[in-house]
């Protein structure tokens, strides 16, 4: 065993972007600590069973795809293990000191009250638990007691009690069959407390809620009685009133503070005096309270100042960068002016109430009914952009992701429903700037019916609370309608993290006007402080493509900057284990029964579960342990096998998956590979339901304890097989995209060589002279550019292009034909591709017929090197859309209404007399553009809708270019007679066919190439070790661009980091004496990890890209394709053990 | 450039005219080789053989009642690999089919050869055929197509044809380049020649044969004839289905199998190179055997016969062409094949797939479809 140096991260936050960073840097080596502060990982997608485009969900797609054995391989929404991976949830960063590299952060742990390592998910606290409260796992549509799953799914499920609302009645504690539960009473009493206050009824009011609540309480009648009695005692908290004759509660915190400065001082206000209290936050008081109390709120207060206190989960830790993925919180509707009646009428829901309401696992499974009654629900509306696009409430951004789930909600409704309910999206730009988004909307208005109105909703109306909502709307000619809806889903927006603000004050990273992480430059994932990254919505609204692909790229600078270090903290064994090979010796089985307390004892007959067992083929042993899941149990029964010369372990407990990393441990402690340990479910579905007959029950777990023998018997216990890897990248295209893929992977120590067709490095940067955030794309590229040539690792090919490719993950062979005509075979371990875009060429709008009419880009160059000049132009048209968003090229380039916007504020920060119209269909200004939306529109920019259908006229005529646009308010012709026509023309794929070919990846319909799954593996190719970045992909801005071209090395350096990778245990092998070659498997393959070898007529199968999933095995007739650990054999004595009482 | 030619047939000797369009075929046909059924003059028996000498076809009887196997494995082996020589292939309808799909499973080539196909009224089981055609073959051949032709059925000497023949949909060679036709006409004086393809096209032009309009009467012999056996078909279906509607009628079905797996060797579709029962996976421990008799007190030797044909069903159903040789292979009379049939019928339709029809549809488990069994997902997913 190797010991190596390497760095170690946190990660704060386990929500999609959070889990992605940290299996990136886990599956580089990193150590890795990974909080959530929810008691649960997954973030927001633990609630949302349905993802566009496939509208199913998909998370385990970002499970590692080799080296899988070092991760769980089941769904992630149910949890995560992997072994360079230490999760933590409920878990908040408190404190951080330390520098770049060397960071030193605290970390706290909320209590639960429950003991995780005893807790056994039975359920019976919560059975007897009196408190009923909304149940937030559900959006509040459903209730759960005060001791709760947080998350109905979750493996291993720990209840947890939720202090603010237990009412220390204690019967869980008598319920509970392990001893889970602590209410931890006596230290309640020992939280003392001090109510200081002139009024007596005040006082006493107080001490008997408090004392309820299981705390001292101590009181004082004015400011020196409380000095005195702190003088006297120790106190743990003060509750101090402002107002008090004499001595006054400011004085009286501020003398206070001089005595203890430690104590927490909570001031209690009156509304009249609450800049009083905001003041002495100032000078140390930890919050305040309005009087009157409400009880709730003072009790929540208290709660959160006693746990900090007891906080015994602090702890500190030293790590070399931290990801900062705290996600966003949802626009909560009910606040503010509340228009849309949210939470007063009971038939209005937010979409991720929606999401809960048709969830498999919500309060009506698979049902749509109203909330208010339970009645049909016959027609829905969707209302958009509630919370976002909103200046009067200082949210002048767009959420990004709210357009594309509406319509994805609406056909999932209309699925449902065999398309009978009625479904509207009221909106004001249906945003579709995703790759296929655009085809993704279309289907859901021509296929399906869903109605798409064009209307920002003012407001509802609702006669009686139950019944239907009159929508009334104005349609874009200006005439009014009225509808009636039997549901309302408001399309809530992206808000900042709550925890935003207190991490931003601890990490010292900037935050943006509207509370988002502010993101550096080019950068996504770059924060004002370095050492520190971002990943997902913490900098701004993500969809989940968005957010894997800057996880990826957060993961990378995480690595980057420790590598850069040089190296890291945190001492780790190597993984690589040879266990000991048992495959000469005849089956002996350990069968290690777990009795689950006295569960086991209770409902089966035990002496007949011997007998039965015994007599089964290969036990050794049977051991009977009272409770092996939690710590004591499980050392015992790790003394018993140490001592027993057993060569399989069979576990008979509950579910598998609670022990992925226990068996993995064990299998180190006791030399034996872990594909010899198998564990069975008996708790499940042998203990459920009425116990009636103690012998059946014993049959019953005998038999599922004869088909985990069986699978063990016939089990193979050869190591698995590591492939080698040639550690060197190629990377095609030289565009920004594919430098920085280049720049980062040789940071990292690996060679890399940099193909670029044309003479010079630069690609689409080099048309780029400004942007709208204000950054020079022309210092991006000098100073990229000069990065490159310094880099000795980097070898650059110009005039280059690749002829053939041969091979697979970890060695490919692929010839280039270089500038001087000659041939050069590279050799090569990943593939990087990002081989761009090109603007589109058009023919529309009479372009070619004037000087005066040009494309963006054209346009930019003009102002750039001066042959346009912003003060010789009066009027400036652009056309927005041209040739897009429509077949053939139907979809959004993404960046073309950002450059229109770009160009427009430039012309009329140069010239602010100029006159600029842009004709658009839907602006996508999504994100922070949004502002710059609204900059342009204040300055006078006339953005002009035109419909698809009556797209603008162009016409010349001795060289004046004229403009015809139906202006549909008005209902007649508008004419516009510009100096110049700006088209913007989007965004075309280059011609990618011959290349797709050579590497055996498809295009899109659009001609770009096609990734693993457009949500998950959004820069994977779907052969793994070739991955996609830039515009090669889609369209997408310049930072987007940087993104993916670190998102793409990120995934490229987890592999190449290795001299040898394995796949996992389980993984296909050809017994090629039987095989008959008829290639069913190589169609049946979804990975494409088979192959016919033409040279030797055999089937090759990639063990690094095979996954294991079977369907080889499962088309060839006669087992000449098997899958390592699921033999035939195996299966038919697996199925010949459960069915033996049957037949 | 005619698609239809005719052969005359002179003083009532059908066979020894298409000995003549063989040896022409071989002649001037720019063919290599031609696989055909001939008498073997050492016994009496009718085997496929593959001629190159213009001179050896007197033995040459393709409309012999005589199917001694199915043939289509053995253009399998004449076109693993690529031949650069042209060969004429006689083949029955449910040879063509199989063969369509043993090149669908990559088992055999298209490029090298032509597919004659003959009008097929059925054959005899070989059993019954090396006794009916003792003593003068020939004249059997005759004699079977002249009472099939009048009418008075297949039944000679007590011999009925095989079971697959009579239900078998169909007699006309579809998917052949050349099809040999004589259903509606009288065979006495002429047969017809059909190029369904530019191959056969391009070969019949070489022969140099009067063009010639297929009778009108050929269509209502054929319909008359499918419907016959259709409804022969289902009665079997439905006969078949009673018998092993459950598992305990499935096992007494199969209760003859001794595990000789000749309806496997015998089966043109199963293209195993070694089939999984044969190999190690069904090498039980000698204790599996005990095991499994104290769980029933009584197991029947060899074991697993069932497990064998529900795998078989379960791997080749959906590529059976129904040709009938399982049962024509069977030493115990197990019915094979209506088995096979019955099942087939249920596989096939729920793919939406016809065993033999074309070469451009995928075997079903070789592509992914979103959406399918809308009736066991209630049309979602």
């Amino acid at each position: 065993m190797i010991n190596k140096k390497i760095g170690s991260v946190l990660v704060v936050g386990a929500g999609i972007s959070g889990i992605r960073a940290a299996l990136d840097l886990a599956e580089f080596g990193y150590q890795v600590m990974l909080i959530d502060k929810a008691p649960h990982i997954g973030g927001t997608l633990t609630q949302l069973d349905y993802q566009f485009p496939s509208d199913h969900c998909g998370m385990c797609k970002m499970l590692p795809l080799v080296e899988r054995d070092a991760s769980s391989q089941y769904c992630l929404r149910k949890g995560l293990f992997h072994r360079n991976i230490s999760l933590s949830p409920a878990t908040s960063l408190v404190g951080l000191e330390g520098e770049p590299g060397n960071f030193q952060a605290t970390l706290s742990t909320r209590q639960t009250l429950v003991d995780p390592a005893k807790c056994s998910g039975c359920g019976a606290c919560a059975d007897v638990c009196p408190v009923v409260v909304p149940d937030e796992f559900n959006a509040g549509l459903t209730n759960r007691k005060a001791v709760y799953l947080p998350v109905p799914h979750n493996i291993p499920n720990h209840y947890v009690i939720d202090g603010d609302k237990c009412t220390l009645c204690g019967a869980c504690v008598q319920a509970c069959p392990t001893g889970a539960i602590d209410l931890q009473l006596a230290r309640r009493k020992e939280f003392r407390i001090l109510v200081v206050d002139d009024e007596l009824i005040v006082r006493d009011s107080l001490k008997e809620w408090l004392a309820e609540e299981g705390f001292s309480v101590d009181m004082a009648e004015s400011g020196p009685a409380a000095l005195a009695a702190l003088a006297r005692n120790e106190y743990n908290l003060m509750l101090l009133d402002i107002k008090m004759p004499g001595m006054d509660g400011v004085e009286t915190l501020k003398q206070a503070k001089e005595l203890k400065p430690n104590l927490p001082i909570v001031m209690m206000t009156a509304y009249a005096t609450v800049e009083t209290a905001v003041e002495a936050m100032k000078l140390g008081a930890s919050d305040y309270l309005m009087k009157p109390f409400d009880p709730d709120t003072l009790v929540h207060l208290i709660f959160r100042l006693y746990q900090d206190l007891i906080k015994t989960g602090e702890v500190k830790l030293t790590v070399g960068a931290i990801v900062l993925a705290t996600g966003f919180k949802s626009y909560d509707p009910a606040g503010g002016d509340n228009p849309y009646l949210y939470g007063l009428c009971p038939n209005v829901v937010t979409a991720v109430e929606f999401e809960r309401m048709i969830s498999g696992s919500g309060p009506h499974p698979g049902r749509l009914t109203r909330p208010g009654d339970g009645g049909e629900v016959n027609k829905i509306a969707w209302l958009q952009c509630v919370g976002s696009r909103n200046i009067r409430e200082d949210k002048n951004f767009c959420s990004s992701i709210c357009c594309m789930y509406a319509v994805k909600e609406a056909r999932l409704a209309k699925e449902l429903s065999d398309g009978k309910v009625d479904t509207a999206i009221f909106y004001m730009d249906m945003r579709t700037h995703g790759k296929n988004f655009q085809r993704y909307r279309d289907k859901a208005e021509q296929d399906l019916g869903v109605r798409f109105v064009r209307s920002r909703v003012h407001s509802l109306g609702q006669s009686d609370n139950q019944g239907p909502i009159k929508i009334s709307y104005i349609d874009p000619a200006g005439e009014k309608h009225e509808e009636e809806f039997d549901l309302v889903v408001l399309s809530t927006g992206q808000m900042p993290a709550a925890e935003a603000g207190q991490l931003a004050e601890i990490t010292g990273c900037h935050l943006n006007h509207w509370g988002f992480f502010q993101s550096q430059g080019f950068s996504l994932c770059r924060t004002s402080r370095e050492g520190i990254f971002l990943a997902g919505s913490a900098s701004g609204a993500r969809d989940i493509s968005e957010s894997v692909v800057q996880a990826n790229a957060a993961a990378l600078a995480a690595s980057s900057l420790i590598h850069g270090k040089g190296g890291g903290l945190t001492e780790v064994s190597s993984t690589k284990v040879e266990y000991r090979d048992v495959s000469k010796e005849l089956p002996k089985t350990f069968v290690a029964v777990c009795g689950c307390g006295q569960t086991l004892t209770n409902t089966v007959d035990i002496t007949a579960l011997n007998n039965s067992v015994n007599g089964l083929p290969s036990v050794e042993r049977v051991y009977h342990g009272e409770k092996i899941c939690v710590e004591e149990g499980w050392n015992e029964l790790v003394q018993e096998l140490r001592q027993s010369n057993a060569n399989r372990v069979l576990i008979a407990a509950c579910n598998p998956y609670l022990y992925t990393r226990k068996a993995q441990e064990l299998a180190r402690q006791i030399d034996l590979s872990p594909a010899l340990i198998e564990v069975v479910d008996i708790r499940t579905p042998a203990f459920s339901g009425a116990v009636t007959d103690r012998k059946q029950h014993a049959q019953n777990i005998t038999r599922l304890m004869a088909m985990g023998l069986a699978r063990l018997r016939e089990q193979e216990s050869a190591p698995v097989r590591e492939t080698h890897i040639c550690q060197k990248a190629l990377v095609l295209g030289g565009g920004i995209a594919g430098m920085t893929a280049a720049l980062a992977i040789a940071a990292h120590g690996f060679e890399v060589m940099l193909v670029e067709q044309t003479a010079e490095l630069g690609g689409n940067l080099r048309h780029l002279h400004w942007t709208l955030s204000g950054e020079s794309p022309d210092q991006l590229l000098a100073q990229t550019i000069a990065k490159i040539q310094k880099n000795p690792l980097i070898h650059v090919y110009e005039k280059a292009k690749v002829v053939t490719s041969v091979g697979h993950v970890g060695r490919y062979l692929t010839t280039i034909e270089k500038a001087d005509g000659q041939g050069e075979t590279l050799e090569h371990g990943v593939t990087v591709i990002a081989t761009g875009g090109l603007e589109a060429q058009t023919t529309s709008y009479a372009y070619g017929q004037s000087p005066a009419i040009m494309t963006q880009h054209e346009f930019e160059a003009r102002l750039h090197d001066g042959q346009l000049t912003p003060d010789s132009l009066k009027l400036v048209a652009m056309i927005q859309c041209v040739d897009s968003r429509e077949e053939p090229r139907n979809y959004c380039s993404r960046v073309c209404c950002a450059g229109a916007l770009k160009n427009a504020l430039y012309l009329k920060e140069k010239n602010p007399k100029i006159g600029v119209v842009i004709f658009y269909r839907d602006f996508m200004s999504h994100g922070f553009m949004e502002a710059q939306y609204t900059e342009a529109r204040e300055k006078g920019v006339i953005l002009f809708q035109y419909q698809v259908d009556r797209k603008p006229v162009v016409t010349v005529h001795d060289g004046r270019v004229s403009i015809t646009v139906r202006d549909i308010i008005l209902d007649r012709d508008v004419l516009v007679e510009p100096d110049a026509l700006v088209l913007s023309t989007g965004i075309r794929a280059g011609d990618n066919a011959g290349l797709a070919q050579i590497f055996q990846v498809n295009l899109d319909q659009d001609g770009f190439f096609v990734e693993a799954e457009s949500k998950w593996r959004p820069v994977d190719s779907i052969r793994e070790g070739l991955f996609f970045c830039g515009l090669a992909q889609s369209p997408r801005s310049l930072a987007e661009s940087v993104a993916t071209g670190e998102a793409a090395a990120m995934r490229a350096l987890r592999i190449l980091k290795n001299e040898s990778l394995a796949a996992g245990y389980t993984v296909a092998e050809i017994r090629q004496a039987l095989c008959s070659l008829c290639e069913k498997c190589i169609s049946a393959c979804p990975y494409g990890a088979r192959s016919l070898d033409e040279e030797t007529g055999r089937i090759n199968v990639d063990e690094l890209m095979c996954q294991g999933c079977g369907a080889c095995a499962a088309v060839c007739p006669n087992g000449a394709s098997i899958l390592r650990g699921q033999h035939d054999k195996q299966v038919f004595y697996t199925i010949d053990a459960a069915l033996q009482e049957v037949f | 450039m005619a698609k239809t030619v005719k052969v005359e047939v002179k003083d009532n000797k059908p066979i020894e005219s298409i000995q003549g369009f063989f040896k022409d075929l071989l002649v001037k046909g720019d063919i290599e080789a031609i696989l055909v059924p001939q008498h073997l003059p050492m016994k009496n028996v009718v085997m496929p053989t593959l001629v190159t000498d213009p001179e050896k076809l007197d033995g040459v009887d393709p409309l012999a009642p005589a199917f001694p196997l199915n043939a289509a494995k053995v253009v399998s082996k004449l076109t693993s690999r690529a031949l650069g020589h042209k060969l004429a292939v006689t083949l029955r309808s449910c040879e063509i089919r199989a063969f369509v799909e043993l090149v669908k499973l990559k088992q055999g080539r298209l490029d090298d050869i032509l597919i004659i196909g003959f009008d097929c009224l059925g054959a005899y089981s070989n059993a019954a055929y090396s006794r009916l055609s003792q003593g003068d073959p020939r004249g059997m051949t005759i004699k079977f197509h002249e009472n099939m032709i009048a009418g008075k059925g297949g039944v000679i000497n007590g011999f009925e044809p095989a079971a697959a023949c009579r239900a078998c949909e169909y007699p006309v060679p579809e998917n052949a380049d050349l099809q040999v036709e004589f259903l509606g006409m009288d065979i006495n004086q002429q047969l017809l020649v059909k190029a369904n393809t530019p191959a056969g096209e391009a070969v019949l032009a070489r022969l140099d044969l009067p063009a010639a309009s297929e009778p009108p009467e050929r269509q209502k012999v054929i319909e008359k004839l499918v419907a016959a056996r259709t409804a022969f078909r289902d009665q079997m279906f439905s006969d078949t289905a009673q018998a092993t509607k459950d598992l305990a009628g499935l096992t007494g079905y199969l209760a003859n199998c001794v595990n000789c797996y000749n309806c496997r060797v015998a089966c043109p579709v199963c293209y195993c190179r070694e089939c999984v029962f044969v190999t190690d996976v069904f090498d039980h421990d000698p204790a599996q055997y005990l095991q499994w008799s104290k769980q029933k007190g009584l197991i029947k030797m060899p074991t697993d016969t069932v497990f064998y044909h529900i795998t078989r069903l379960a791997h080749m159903s959906t590529a059976c062409v129904g040709c009938g040789q399982c049962s024509n292979a069977c030493p115990n009379d197990v019915p094979v094949m209506e088995l096979f049939r019955t099942i087939a019928r249920d596989t096939q339709k729920v793919f939406d797939y016809q065993a033999g029809r074309s070469v451009d549809e995928a075997p079903p488990l070789s592509i992914f479809r979103e959406k399918e069994f809308a009736e066991l997902t209630g049309g979602k997913d």
